[in-house]
């Protein structure tokens, strides 16, 4: 355990009547009282506790000892034990018993890359092909980026280039494939891992100006809304995998295909009748039956501004409603669900970039509706 | 402090309720049980898809 510098550790900004302070050790955010922020800086300062508690006691008309009582507490909970770096013992890596071999190899096309991943056994090729089969080009000479995929003891390895990037228990799956995901993040646009400042989860359309966010829990039609605005003139950015950049903040372009839930199907097979002999892949342990549809996205190095964060909610037999929503209350959702990046200056950045965005919360049972809706904010009718 | 929010894929259910604390919860004060109530927020640790593997035919890991 080492003491890290106290400066360091901690980001304050002011989102409508509270202060969001981002946590160094941790990369956690938490949403303060103003007045609690201030004890909070206090403390930083190296103020005593019995200051800190004076003036809190007189401008709350308090006692001294509740208010000496309360300072001592955030000092306990909020300031100390924010000091202590804490040490990462967990490691995905283990060590490797052999070479493996392929039973797959496939490539694919993005942009001008091509990419060759090897696939030990039909098991790993089904943790990342299906969403990528769209992009598979005909054995070819070039290869720019080449990654493995095998499992020993349980854990599913990814080397890329020769190095080895991670392991991830079977459990853990969907971090393996996010770690994929944003390797080929990387790879597609060129920036490493720490010129990124967070993955969303969430459905992001372009009107070929900015793009549009769509968020909310499972269910609620994020990728169906996609698929129906992609079918009225939108472009898909992303599917579930949204990346933004810490530089400019922007959306960048995905390139997985849309995952289609079988109750989709009715709605999607006017506008996509290829869907209807589609391969169908069983999520057994999710209760998900899905089928894949292709981004229709023709330059997949499409990166936009973000124009407004949209939380979905699909409810049977409702009216359109949309409304307007605090950046604190959209924040509260979109943290949890996302990868923020942990270094300081994009935490700094994420910061002013979520404080400054609109939010929106959609609820509606109409596509059409919903569809107009979504033109009217991109063209600012609303 | 006490459990944080670890929102992973498989507790996806975390109610706002379960990120609220309270310091001094027991304070007699309304203005400082105010102040001593906070919400945190963790980020996921790592980048995570929303949907795992499908079963690969005769697999049944």
């Amino acid at each position: 355990m080492t003491k890290i510098d106290k400066n360091n550790t901690f980001l304050f900004k002011k989102i409508e009547d509270k202060t969001v302070v981002w946590l160094a050790n941790s990369n956690q955010y938490i949403t303060l009282e103003d007045k609690t922020a201030e004890i909070l800086v206090d403390l930083i300062e190296e103020k005593s506790i019995n200051t800190i508690a004076k003036n809190l006691a007189e401008e709350l008309s308090i006692p001294l000892e509740e208010a000496t009582h309360f300072v001592s507490v955030i000092e306990k909970e909020l300031f100390l034990p924010n000091l202590i770096e804490k040490k990462n013992t967990e490691s995905n890596f283990h060590n490797l018993e052999k070479l493996k071999t392929f039973q797959y190899s496939k490539k694919y096309l993005i942009n001008d890359f091509i990419f060759l991943v090897d696939y030990e056994s039909e098991e790993e090729l089904y943790f990342v092909h299906p969403k990528f089969a769209h992009l598979e080009i005909e054995n070819n000479a070039k290869t720019d980026f080449h990654y493995q995929v095998f499992t020993q003891n349980k854990f599913t390895f990814l080397i890329v280039d020769g190095s080895l990037i991670g392991s991830w228990h079977r459990n853990e799956i969907h971090f393996f494939q996010g770690k994929f995901s944003m390797q080929l993040v990387q790879d597609i646009h060129q920036k490493e891992e720490g010129k990124w400042l967070g993955v969303f989860h969430a459905s992001a359309v372009s009107d070929g100006k900015s793009a549009m966010l769509f968020l909310g829990d499972s269910g609620n039609g994020k990728s169906t809304s996609l698929a129906l605005l992609q079918a009225n003139g939108f472009t898909c950015l992303a599917d579930d995998f949204v990346p933004v950049d810490a530089e400019k903040q922007e959306v960048y372009a995905f390139p997985s295909a849309i995952s289609i839930k079988k109750n989709s199907l009715p709605t999607l097979l006017p506008f996509y009748p290829e869907l209807e002999t589609s391969a169908e892949y069983h999520f057994e342990r999710l209760n998900k039956v899905v089928r894949y549809l292709p981004p229709n996205n023709d330059d997949y190095r499409n990166h936009l501004p973000c124009k407004a964060l949209i939380f979905v909610k699909y409810k049977a037999g409702s009216e359109l409603k949309i409304n307007k929503i605090s950046n604190l209350t959209a924040f509260e959702q979109l943290v949890p669900d996302s990868w923020i990046s942990p270094k300081k200056e994009n935490a700094k950045i994420f910061l002013n970039w979520f404080s400054d965005l609109p939010c929106y919360e959609l609820t509606y049972s109409n596509n059409t509706k919903m569809i107009n809706t979504v033109k009217q904010l991109f063209n600012d009718e609303l | 402090m006490k459990q944080n929010i670890e929102n992973t894929q498989n507790n996806k259910e975390i109610s706002r309720k379960d990120a609220l604390k309270k310091i001094g919860k027991y304070s007699k004060y309304t203005s400082l049980t105010a102040l001593g109530t906070y919400m945190i927020l963790s980020p996921q640790k790592a980048q995570a898809a929303s949907l795992a593997a499908p079963e690969a035919p005769g697999s049944g890991f």
